[in-house]
């Protein structure tokens, strides 16, 4: 007999009829039927509210299933019926009195879902009394309801000092309760701007004993309000992390890894680097585990494992084969492993990461694909010793000729060339085979500055820049930009090849395109070759900082923000979670005298690797007015020519020097 | 924390909907429906480039490929795919994704403990004890009692013994107490088991996950071993269970059961094990390259303009002496082939066209049968660039667990009786792949 035959659609009428039939029915079997349908008809989206009155009569019926059902009920209904909610009132007040700790648990469980004004008036007592209940079962439910009323009403919370009648429960000697005390006092200070909930150590230390004897879910309400125990004294934060690791063996991925965000936040206020060394190497084995779960738990691990390793490379370091992509890993893991690849790997390895790479970029997906190919290149500038190997499995992959392989390795290309200056350019021949089939905006500038910058070496410079200066004005904007500085380049290079390049593209800048950035810089750059070609000279061909991937890696202030998120939505995204949440409570890694002090930003903000840029850019595309001059090549500007300032901060005398300009510039 | 949970099917009907807190509006489903319609057409990003590519593979994303969380405008879409069904967690809120995924997971493997399968129809035949289940697992989207023991107290299983039960207890009026176990030191447990006959069993089982280049060379190598435990024993037993070489062990997990403290200092699992079927621990092995996997697989593809030809052959290695059988070996095919011909000296093989890939099937291998081979020819309707293909692994193997992994003693405290104890091991294939 299967419930299948209540998912016909009742009739109102019939229903009624049969809830409030007087036929005997002393085992209450019919009810049972009845309330069956009527709930099967709920969940088919059906509306059931017309039974209200008769269903409240079924409530006195002593049988616990049905007495479920019917609460299912009032939850679903009672919110938009206030009136009729009224009546079920006498039945909760009964049944929180209960003998049976079981119903006096659910009727207090359910009046917290009916957030009606009424309810919640009389939920008050019956719920104070539950929270000292001589049952620990419902001791637990009613700290639960707790933050379920924190939730319609603060105000109310506060009066009725239930605050304090939680934390109470936290010295409970049943650790489930602790573990839902802790829960519903995390929630309401995740939600108040006026609680705050901050543990000192002997309730942390008490929370830590707790954590043995509840269940896994319970761990992890407990592990994740330690984060609001901050550390005074040297030896508390060893201590408490000693205790805790054992969660890292537990079966449920949730309970490890918030064990893990633990302990690496424990780590910011221990003193012995030993201590800190001796955790890490503990820390690896249980986040390897992780990868042997299902897909989801894999991603979420992989993506906080990328930033547990920014902040702390002794984890996982000797752990690379593990991230090596298996062949049918869902999309999103096999990407989620290659950036870990990228991070874990030194000159030891690269080897070995080059060969997996190289496999990788012979597989079919095409984002799989072109991110391996891109990891080669950032692999290339990240490892000196590895570069030379790097750059021949890229000319490999370039003689394939598959077109969007050719277009990723050109854009790393460019890096590589900016990386080791007059190493690398024998290959540009191979590279300006395979001009004609760029149709990618990041590829063709990255093509068009290699011409540029090579321009002297490249003997038909002027022919391919004047090939990809025809289409000029349908180009995206950084292509322009790209191309723009390459013709000045080359005339400046090889006057005699570029001048026939530079008046047409300098006009086109400045009169027929309505970007602002490309104006700029073209009047710039007009206004520069008129008045003093050896400052010119001085500007566009300056020596370019070095890159290096260092900048790939996140600001160390996002990364301890984001560290104190590991296990969240945030990690996922590496984004703080009040970009894209609302009503969030930032969180800080708050002062003490132990804490450790981050290291000092050392990356210089002027020189981002173009790679890394590129993902930026599209973040940040607000951000447009820093990135026109961070964007493709304007060395002058990075290196603070004074020529270059000093013409963009006046645009008034740029203006009456435009037709002189040309005149001059054309007298060349 | 899980605000509510939706069951949707494959067509995007919804089977289950419950709000543990605010309601949800079902259109969230549509909006999923969407999401994911999307990233499956996106298929590589920056499609333009790959669509004027006469040599672009083509690929299509799956169902499988959707990434576990998707960012809409108001909600963050978490979701698990499983046996065609979408388990759906729509959340506004920071959470913990692995305490919403474990908690799905747990669900589905509650659910087929209590109705035999998960599927569209035995949901729909059980609703009603999926709803008080869900009620049941958690209070205002806080996981609250996901024990199965302690489930089944509260809410009997479908079986026609309880619906005989049930009318008999509904009788007697509330009938139900409470389960001491829910909120007892050992919620796993119930008190007063009775078994006439006291055995319990233990199965190990390993997976080797494997990647080996075609020319044989590991790339990487690692087992994942679950012991999976049958126990009917009577009473509260204490039991501690000695292996004979758990050195080899590079990680492992428990079942909350297991003194944990105990391991650390003398590697004994020490525990008080739930009634019935549970899975006691799982750990990790990391094969040293030296050791000789189960069987060898030698691919040969040699390719011509329009197709080519390839020889597989398999080489039985060390397995003490134990067959190797359910051997299936998947070859994916370059999505342009047209046809392939091919023959085995044993088992049998098939070609499926819509999935371009060729399946393999052998019951059982012996070390000193003679060497089974694959090896025919295919076509392509276009000429293609040559990408390498992966040959994925299945296989089983009976009393071999691979790692060596053995178990030295059970001893049993707190009870009088000498229960029966068994001990099985399985290896079989997890991710087992060559590149060819």
């Amino acid at each position: 007999m299967s419930d299948a035959k209540y998912f016909q659609r009742g009739k109102i009428q019939e229903l009624r009829a049969e809830l409030n039939s007087d036929k005997r029915d002393p085992k209450h079997t019919k009810k049972k039927t009845v309330m069956k349908k009527i709930v099967a008809n709920m969940t088919m989206g059906n509306d059931m509210s017309p039974l209200f009155p008769d269903i409240i009569n079924v409530m006195n019926v002593p049988i616990l299933e049905i007495k479920k059902m019917v609460y299912l009920y009032l939850i679903n209904y009672a919110r938009s019926k206030p009136d009729m909610a009224m009546m079920a009132i006498a039945m909760f007040i009964k049944d929180v009195e209960d003998p049976n700790p079981l119903i006096r648990a659910l009727a207090i469980r359910t009046m917290g879902y009916i957030q009606v004004e009424k309810i919640i008036d009389c939920l008050v007592d019956p719920l104070s009394h539950c929270l000292r209940d001589q049952d620990p079962y419902v001791r637990k439910t009613a700290a639960i309801c707790v933050a379920k009323l924190y939730m319609y009403d603060r105000g109310l919370v506060e009066s009725e000092r239930f605050i304090e009648k939680l934390r109470d429960l936290l010295n409970d000697p049943n650790p489930t309760v602790v573990a839902n005390a802790v829960a519903a006092l995390t929630e309401i200070s995740e939600r108040s701007e006026d609680i705050q909930l901050s543990l000192n150590f002997s309730v942390a230390s008490k929370l830590v004993t707790a954590l043995n004897e509840c269940s896994e879910w319970g761990q992890t309400y407990i592990l994740e309000a330690l984060l609001y125990y901050v550390p005074q004294e040297p030896g508390n934060a060893e201590m408490l992390a000693e205790r805790i690791t054992p969660r890292l063996q537990h079966a449920n991925s949730a309970v490890v890894l918030t064990a893990v965000k633990v302990i690496v936040y424990l780590m910011n206020y221990m003193e012995k680097e030993e201590d800190i060394a001796n955790l890490c190497r503990k820390l690896s084995p249980p986040l390897v585990t992780l990868l042997s779960a299902g897909p989801e738990v894999q991603y979420v691990a992989l993506r906080n494992i990328l930033l547990i390793i920014q902040k702390r490379p002794d984890v996982l370091k000797n752990d690379m084969k593990v991230f090596f992509c298996k062949y049918n890993d869902p999309i999103y893991v096999k990407l989620a492993k290659l950036e870990i690849m990228f991070c874990l790997a030194h000159a030891g390895n690269v080897d070995q990461v080059l060969s997996e790479l190289k496999e990788y970029a012979a597989e079919v997906d095409v984002d799989f694909v072109r991110k391996a190919v891109r990891s080669i290149g950032r692999l290339a500038v990240k490892i000196e010793s590895g570069a030379q190997r790097c750059i021949a499995a890229l000319i490999e992959l370039i003689e394939t000729k598959v077109n969007y392989v050719v277009q990723e390795a050109i854009v790393v290309i460019k890096d590589i060339f900016r990386k080791y200056p007059n190493q690398y350019e024998s290959i540009i021949g191979t590279l300006c085979e395979n001009l004609d089939n760029l149709d990618e905006p990041e590829a063709k500038a990255a093509m068009v500055w290699i011409i540029g910058q090579y321009a002297d070496r490249i003997e038909n410079a002027d022919v391919l820049l004047d090939d990809f200066l025809y289409t000029f004005l349908e180009e995206p904007v950084e292509v322009q930009l790209a191309l723009l500085t390459a013709t000045v380049k080359l005339f400046i290079k090889r006057p005699t090849a570029g001048q026939e390049l530079v008046p047409k593209v300098l006009k086109w800048a400045t009169e027929e395109v309505d970007n602002p950035d490309l104006r700029d810089r073209g009047y710039v750059y007009w206004r520069l070759l008129s008045t003093d070609p050896a400052a010119a000279k001085a500007v566009v061909l300056s020596e370019k900082p070095q890159i290096s991937t260092e900048t790939d890696n996140m600001e160390p202030a996002l990364l301890d923000e984001l560290l104190l998120h590991v296990a969240s939505l945030a990690s996922i995204y590496h984004k703080s979670p009040s970009t894209f949440l609302n009503n969030y409570k930032p969180r800080y890694l708050m002062p003490s005298p132990v804490l450790r002090r981050t290291r000092p930003a050392t990356f210089e903000p002027s020189v981002t690797s173009p790679t890394a840029h590129h993902e930026q850019e599209q973040k940040e595309a607000a951000a447009a007015n820093r990135l026109s001059f961070n964007g493709y090549d304007m060395s002058g500007f990075q290196t603070g020519n004074p020529y270059a300032t000093d013409v963009v901060s006046r645009p008034e005398m740029r203006q009456s020097q435009v037709t002189g300009g040309v005149d001059l510039l054309l007298d060349l | 924390m899980i605000n509510s949970l939706f069951v949707v099917n494959g067509q995007g009907k919804i089977i289950i909907e419950k709000h543990w807190r605010s309601i949800i509006s079902r259109q969230i489903v549509d909006v999923f429906s969407d999401e994911s319609a999307k990233f499956l057409a996106s298929g590589p990003i920056n499609h333009t480039a790959s669509n004027s590519d006469k040599n672009a593979k083509e690929v299509s994303f799956t169902k499988e490929d959707v990434p576990p969380i998707l960012e809409t405008s108001k909600y963050l879409l978490l979701h698990v795919l499983r046996d065609g069904l979408v388990w759906l967690c729509p959340v506004d809120k920071e959470v913990d994704p692995l305490l919403v995924f474990e908690m799905i997971h747990r669900i589905i493997d509650i659910l087929v403990d209590y109705l035999g399968d998960v599927s569209e129809v035995s949901i729909r035949d059980n609703f009603v004890i999926v709803y008080q289940l869900l009620e049941e697992m958690m209070d205002y989207g806080y996981p609250l009692t996901t024990e199965p023991n302690a489930l089944k107290q509260i809410i009997l299983p479908p079986t026609i013994m309880n619906k005989v039960m049930n009318t008999v207890v509904a009788a007697s009026g509330v009938g139900q107490k409470l389960p001491q176990s829910t909120m007892s030191s050992i919620p796993w447990r119930k008190a007063g088991v009775k078994y006439a006959q006291n055995e319990i069993y233990f199965d190990i089982i390993e997976e080797i996950d494997a990647t080996i280049e075609a020319n044989g060379a590991i790339v990487s190598c690692e087992a994942h071993g679950t012991v999976n435990v049958n126990c009917r024993l009577s009473g509260m037993p204490d039991l501690a269970l000695n292996f004979i070489n758990h050195r080899i062990l590079d990680d492992v997990s428990f079942h909350p059961c297991v003194r944990y403290q105990k391991w650390e200092s003398d590697k004994v699992l020490s525990f008080v094990p739930p009634d019935g079927h549970f899975s006691l621990m799982s750990y990790r092995v990391n094969l040293p390259p030296q050791q000789l996997l189960p069987l060898h697989v030698k691919p040969q593809f040699y390719n011509t303009a329009t197709g080519g030809k390839f020889d597989i052959s398999i080489n039985p290695r060390s397995t003490d002496g134990k067959p190797i059988e359910k051997v299936v070996v998947t070859i994916p095919m370059s999505k342009n082939t047209t046809t392939v011909n091919a023959t085995c000296n044993v088992g049998q093989y098939m070609y499926d066209p819509v999935t371009k890939s060729i399946k393999w099937e052998i019951s059982k291998i012996q070390v000193r049968d003679r060497t089974p081979m694959l090896s025919g020819t295919y076509s392509n309707g276009s000429a293609t660039h040559e990408t390498g293909t992966t040959i994925m692994l299945q296989f089983q193997i009976s009393m071999y667990a691979v790692s060596g992994l053995k178990v030295d003693t059970l001893r049993l405290f707190r009870e009088g009786y000498k229960p029966y104890k068994g001990v099985r091991s399985v290896t079989k294939a997890g991710k087992f792949q060559i590149r060819a």
